[in-house]
């Protein structure tokens, strides 16, 4: 499908959403790229706010749960940057670190949101 | 081939599944260690199975401690997914009884590689299980007619005799011979006497109840033990037996050959006093008067100090003094 490889390739790189990659795991089934990123979309706003809430209350063993989720999640979709950084948070809150973990966490918030409206535009069948 | 996938976050489980079906698995999933173990010890359960290692509830390398615990079951391959990467970890997943792991996120070619070893470990354990079957079967049973064999039976009818006198049952031994068998192996070849062998323990074996029990004790002698016999009778059930024997001649591939057994009959309940082996005595000797007393009949063991009337037994069931 030339229109796919074509949209794969102005893909923006600043977000590292590895696109082809992924699809490559989901077999070229679009169907089911669109079926993950529709949990992706409420998952990964639900485990952030989860996350935040957890940080407010210095739960940290949640704050662990979370990003090792997160970052489950987002290797399994190919993000590979946002992935990092919750990778990253996951060490951070096993260790207690309050001041990395605040930072991390702020930083994979801001990812987040570039990538989400990327999948909504995916998901709309437009790029953004 | 069905397979389990142990995995909490949906995306995950999801991806998962959906690649585990397109290779051709029946997937079953769930969303924490409990419910992991809670399907793999059903008794059809998947015997392959991949954990998630960070779960809800218990975690994957507790979900394979647990497994490898219960012994009883089927060998099940584990394989632990994990987004750990130090060595340290990997040797935790893999003393906990995991058989193999794989990073995510997951490579599609990798993960199917790494099932198909848990396909060929399988394979090998069923070989194994299956050649040990056979060698119990082997070790256990008479190789022609498929009987109990001679140690077996003996070992199970002391069993039994034991445990009858325990609850003040009895037991029936029954030594039976089939007769002029060395005529029959001169007349048509030994390949008509195994069938006429296996025939033979064949008609034995369905004649009896399912809790007794029947084995080949010697060439052409057959031990049969009734469990939980009312003394009273065992008289026609042995002669029922006998019966079973001379009612019909035998199909062989050659011709019809007509055979008939003599047995010696001796009840547990009357020999209290005796050991097994003596009890199996006195079945032999009562067999000998069956044979004496010219053949295709039953004759049953006095105890020492009983003589009962020759009278009162059938006609062709008389009582042999001891």
């Amino acid at each position: 499908m030339p229109k796919q490889e074509r949209e794969v390739e102005e893909q923006p790189r600043q977000n590292d959403w590895d696109l082809k990659e992924l699809m490559e795991r989901l077999g070229g089934d679009e169907e089911f790229l669109r079926e993950l990123l529709v949990m992706f979309r409420e998952d990964a706003r639900m485990n952030l706010e989860k996350s935040r809430k957890a940080m407010a209350e210095r739960d940290y063993e949640l704050l662990m749960r979370t990003a090792h989720t997160l970052k489950g999640m987002l290797r399994n979709l190919s993000m590979g940057a946002a992935a990092e950084s919750a990778a990253a948070l996951e060490v951070a809150a096993r260790e207690t670190q309050a001041g990395d973990s605040k930072e991390l966490l702020e930083k994979l918030g801001k990812e987040l949101e570039g990538i989400l409206p990327e999948v909504e535009a995916h998901l709309a069948g437009v790029r953004s | 081939m069905r397979i389990l996938v142990a995995e909490d976050d949906a995306i995950s489980r999801t991806l998962l599944e959906r690649t585990l079906q397109r290779a051709g698995y029946a997937v079953v999933s769930v969303e924490n260690g409990a419910q992991a173990i809670a399907e793999l010890v059903k008794h059809d359960a998947p015997r392959l199975a991949l954990l998630d290692w960070i779960m809800p509830e218990m975690d994957g390398v507790e979900v394979c401690r647990e497994i490898r615990r219960r012994k009883e079951q089927a060998y099940t391959y584990l394989i632990l997914l994990s987004s750990k990467e130090s060595k340290g970890d990997i040797v935790v997943g893999l003393e906990s009884g995991a058989d193999d792991y794989l990073t995510k996120p997951f490579n599609v070619d990798e993960l199917k590689a790494r099932l198909r070893t848990g396909h060929r470990i399988l394979e090998l354990e069923d070989h194994l299980v299956e050649a040990r079957e056979s060698m119990r079967f082997q070790a256990t049973h008479d190789l022609l007619t498929s009987l109990w064999n001679r140690g077996v039976i003996v070992e199970l009818m002391s069993h039994e005799i034991m445990r009858s006198r325990r609850e003040g049952s009895c037991t029936a031994v029954m030594m039976c011979d089939i007769d002029h068998f060395k005529s029959v192996n001169d007349q048509y070849g030994h390949a008509v006497g195994d069938e006429v062998l296996r025939e033979v323990a064949r008609r034995l074996h369905n004649s009896v109840r399912s809790y007794d029990t029947v084995g080949r004790y010697g060439g052409e002698e057959f031990l049969v033990a009734l469990n939980k016999c009312n003394p009273g009778s065992a008289i026609s059930r042995a002669e029922n037996l006998r019966e079973k024997i001379a009612a019909r001649p035998i199909q062989t591939t050659n011709k019809p050959v007509s055979v008939t057994i003599s047995i010696g009959l001796a009840l547990s309940a009357e020999f209290t006093k005796c050991t097994v082996e003596e009890i199996v005595h006195h079945a032999d000797m009562a067999l000998y008067a069956a044979k004496a007393a010219g053949r295709n009949c039953v004759r049953v063991a006095q105890p020492p100090g009983i003589a009962k009337p020759i009278e009162e037994q059938p006609k062709e069931t008389q009582v042999l003094a001891p």
